[in-house]
């Protein structure tokens, strides 16, 4: 009688490949090579090894080391079919400006983290750019400067200076009425404590047209921030406008050139004689 | 003596007492104490006027005279009295307000001593030290100057006189506003012989209560500005109990209780006691910090804050000066700045949320100006500019100087230009007086009402609107020299009472 041989079944790489994806899903934080071995027991060790390496070539998953050895992650499948046909460089670039978040990074500063040349960041930017994976955002700190960050985030407000900036201009003139809207608000004598407005509430008080109080509130009342809680009352000035400035000399521009027998003096000046016409 | 403080002295010196007068104060002002000899020989004048001249200075309170250790007497003239003649209209305004006018009328001698009895229970006028019995013995050389001492407790005290039967006598007209009279002497009674028996008693204007008053006086409308008319009220009651307590520049009052201010309070008020506690506590928690709370006896002790009071005056003072210069938004960055202390450029920007650009021009402007002023701290010991933090900040003492230097000028100014207008007109001014006089004189003989009208058609119309705008002018000028006078005085008080807090710490 003939042995029968059992032929081992050859698995298709593509199943093997596609089980381990399986795998990673299972278990997010990433899987060892033990566990894929555990789980498909027909493999051996090359097919496994060539699997992964596809499955990595086409950044579908994610090598890690940790101290029970190497693990493998699923990477998230919106950027894989970006990432696709991008080549080790721009992946690097690409993962710097991740880290750094919704402050963005400056172009210098990823020259010195990945240690390319000017040239070849520049060329990887403008590619990143096009397509559509990262964007640049001007910084109102520095008007020239250009910060980097993924396309889809919400710029920090510190580069973008928040709510009163748009397109990097000062809004001076929505500042303004908002400060006119403030006080008249107050002035109707409503107590009011918000956060948002903070800012523009402590420019009426450097007009000296507000004053502020911090009391202590419970926790849990509308606005109250660790046990205290802000108010603001409109005031009015504690003296009329003095008597320096109710004469010429208190405003004059040339005061310091006026002497008597000069060309400017008392005797000869403009602004009196316009002043006593009143 | 800043340069601007000595010419307002001399202007004013010479407008109220003339050219020699003018000379001699000056000159003391700008030298200090100097004796007799020196006077005589440096301003070229004879012996006999630099006398006058001295003996003016010395009856008005402006100039004193001080035994030096050698033996020989020197004369000063001290230039803040000077400069409190500017303040007489106001002196005269404060007395009758709180005494009643007398309108020209005619008094007779109780209600003038009454009234007089008034003032120096008040403390407003007090007696001048005078000379000390002769107790020693008759053979020590008499000193080149007497001493004049007071007794404390006389100061205020108005001897028991019999003035019934004097019969009346006209009250001058005081209503002069450039107010000589510095000491209210007690004339001597012609009619009788025999000296009245407050003979060698005189007289004099306690200006430093005069000067309480108008600090307590910008307290209460600063607190009636800010709050209402009830804590403004309650707030004169108190200062109005401290006023013979506390001496003139003390940093507080003495503590209140309570139940004395309750008691204290103006007729009119019917408040509850409920409520003026909680008035009390509103004050002593407002930010302002002019009352504060010291203790708890009594139903709680309260003083007023009077060196915080004149800070926040002064403050405001500082404030107004710029926002009516420089515009609102540099009055914020400067209010910001006496907020923070200091701060640096970005930060400015960011606070006062204006505009970089614009933020940076108006702080150069104030920094030209010098109402801030940079602090550099390095980074590096080598004080390069790029490694080197630049913070603005105010100086507020420095400042109020600066402004009261300005406040004295501008006060010259006013005073030259008020004397180039009258001196333009001067002609114009001797018609009318020639006119009114001849009036005068011819509607006393009983002349017709024609040969009247005549007389007064000499001066033509356009005369007539010259002069009243001359009137027009130099009223307007007055006003204004007062206005600024207000100013000087809440600011020089301010520094005043600085220098003293600094004087008295350890």
């Amino acid at each position: 009688m003939a042995e029968v041989k059992v032929k081992p079944e050859v698995p298709d790489p593509l199943d093997v490949e596609n089980r381990i994806i399986e795998l990673c899903h299972q278990f997010p934080h990433g899987i060892t090579d033990q566990v894929i071995q555990n789980e498909m027991p027909h493999t051996d060790a090359q097919q496994r090894a060539m699997a992964i390496n596809r499955l990595l070539s086409m950044g579908q998953l994610d090598l890690l080391r940790s101290n029970a050895g190497l693990l493998y992650r699923v990477k998230d499948s919106q950027n894989t079919s970006k990432m696709k046909g991008s080549d080790n460089q721009e992946k690097l670039v690409y993962q710097i400006i991740e880290d750094a978040g919704n402050k963005g990074i400056w172009s210098r500063d990823i020259r010195y983290k990945s240690n390319l040349p000017l040239t070849e960041i520049n060329k990887i930017l403008k590619n990143l750019e096009s397509k559509k994976l990262i964007k640049a955002v001007k910084s109102v700190a520095a008007s020239k400067k250009k910060v980097y960050m993924l396309y889809n985030l919400q710029p920090d407000r510190s580069v973008t200076g928040g709510a009163w900036y748009s397109d990097q201009d000062f809004e001076s003139e929505f500042v303004e009425v908002l400060n006119q809207q403030c006080f008249k608000f107050l002035q109707s004598k409503v107590e009011l404590s918000m956060e948002d407005i903070e800012t523009i509430l402590n420019t009426l008080i450097y007009d000296g047209k507000v004053e502020m109080t911090i009391i202590a509130a419970k926790e849990g009342t509308v606005g109250s921030v660790d046990g205290q809680m802000k108010l603001y009352r409109a005031v009015n000035p504690i003296i009329q406008p003095t008597g320096l400035v109710r004469t010429p000399c208190g405003l004059c521009p040339v005061f310091d050139d006026c002497h008597e027998g000069g060309e400017i003096s008392p005797s000869n000046c403009i602004y009196m004689t316009e002043w006593l016409e009143f | 003596m800043t340069q601007a403080e000595i010419k307002l002295c001399s202007l004013l010196l010479q407008e109220h007492f003339g050219e020699i007068v003018e000379k001699i104060g000056t000159y003391l002002v700008r030298t200090g104490g100097q004796p007799l000899r020196v006077i005589v020989s440096d301003t070229g004048t004879s012996l006999d006027q630099v006398k006058k001249a001295l003996c003016v200075l010395i009856q008005h309170n402006l100039g004193t005279y001080q035994i030096q250790k050698r033996g020989f007497v020197e004369y000063s003239v001290q230039c803040s009295r000077v400069l409190c003649i500017l303040r007489y209209p106001r002196y005269i305004y404060t007395a009758k307000t709180l005494y009643g006018d007398t309108d020209g009328k005619t008094m007779d001698y109780t209600e003038v001593s009454s009234t007089f009895v008034r003032l120096a229970d008040t403390h407003f006028v007090q007696r001048c030290p005078g000379v000390p019995d002769a107790s020693g013995p008759s053979d020590s050389a008499a000193p080149p100057a007497p001493t004049l001492v007071i007794d404390e407790k006389d100061m205020y005290s108005v001897p028991r006189l019999n003035l019934i039967g004097k019969g009346k006598r006209r009250r001058s007209c005081d209503d002069d506003d450039n107010g000589e009279h510095k000491a209210k002497k007690q004339k001597q009674d012609l009619e009788s012989q025999e000296p009245p028996p407050d003979d060698g008693i005189y007289w004099q204007v306690n200006r430093d209560r005069f000067h309480q008053h108008f600090r307590d006086q910008a307290i209460v409308s600063a607190v009636a500005n800010r709050m209402d008319q009830t804590s403004s009220e309650i707030v004169r009651t108190m200062l109005r109990m401290s006023e013979v307590t506390t001496s003139s520049n003390a940093a507080y009052t003495q503590p209140l209780s309570s139940n004395e201010i309750f008691r204290s309070l103006p007729a009119g008020y019917n408040i509850g006691k409920q409520v003026l506690d909680q008035y009390l506590t509103l004050l002593a928690d407002d930010p302002l910090e002019f009352i504060g709370k010291s203790g708890d006896s009594g139903g709680g002790m309260y003083v007023v804050n009077l060196h915080k009071a004149l800070a926040s005056l002064a403050t405001a003072t500082l404030e107004s000066i710029v926002q009516e210069r420089f515009g609102s938004r540099c009055a914020r960055i400067f209010r910001l700045l006496l907020r923070k202390k200091h701060l640096e450029q970005k930060q400015v920007e960011d606070f006062a949320m204006i505009p970089a650009k614009e933020a940076k021009d108006m702080l150069y402007k104030m920094l030209s100006e010098n109402f801030v002023s940079l602090q550099e701290i390095p980074k590096t010991p080598d004080h390069a500019p790029s490694r080197t933090f630049y913070l603005y900040t105010v100086n507020v003492l420095a400042s109020t100087r600066m402004l009261l230097h300005r406040c004295y000028k501008s006060v010259a100014n006013l005073i030259e230009r008020r004397q180039y207008e009258t001196r333009e007109n001067k002609r114009l001014l001797e018609k009318s007086q020639r006119v009114e006089a001849i009036l005068a004189s011819m509607q006393a003989t009983g002349a017709e009402e024609v040969q009247l009208q005549e007389i007064e058609e000499m001066i033509t119309a356009p005369e007539r609107q010259q002069l009243e705008s001359l009137k027009h002018t130099v009223n307007k000028i007055d006003a204004s020299e007062n206005q600024v006078d207000e100013t000087i005085f809440l600011l020089a008080s301010y520094v005043d009472s600085t220098v003293v807090a600094a004087a008295k710490k350890p």
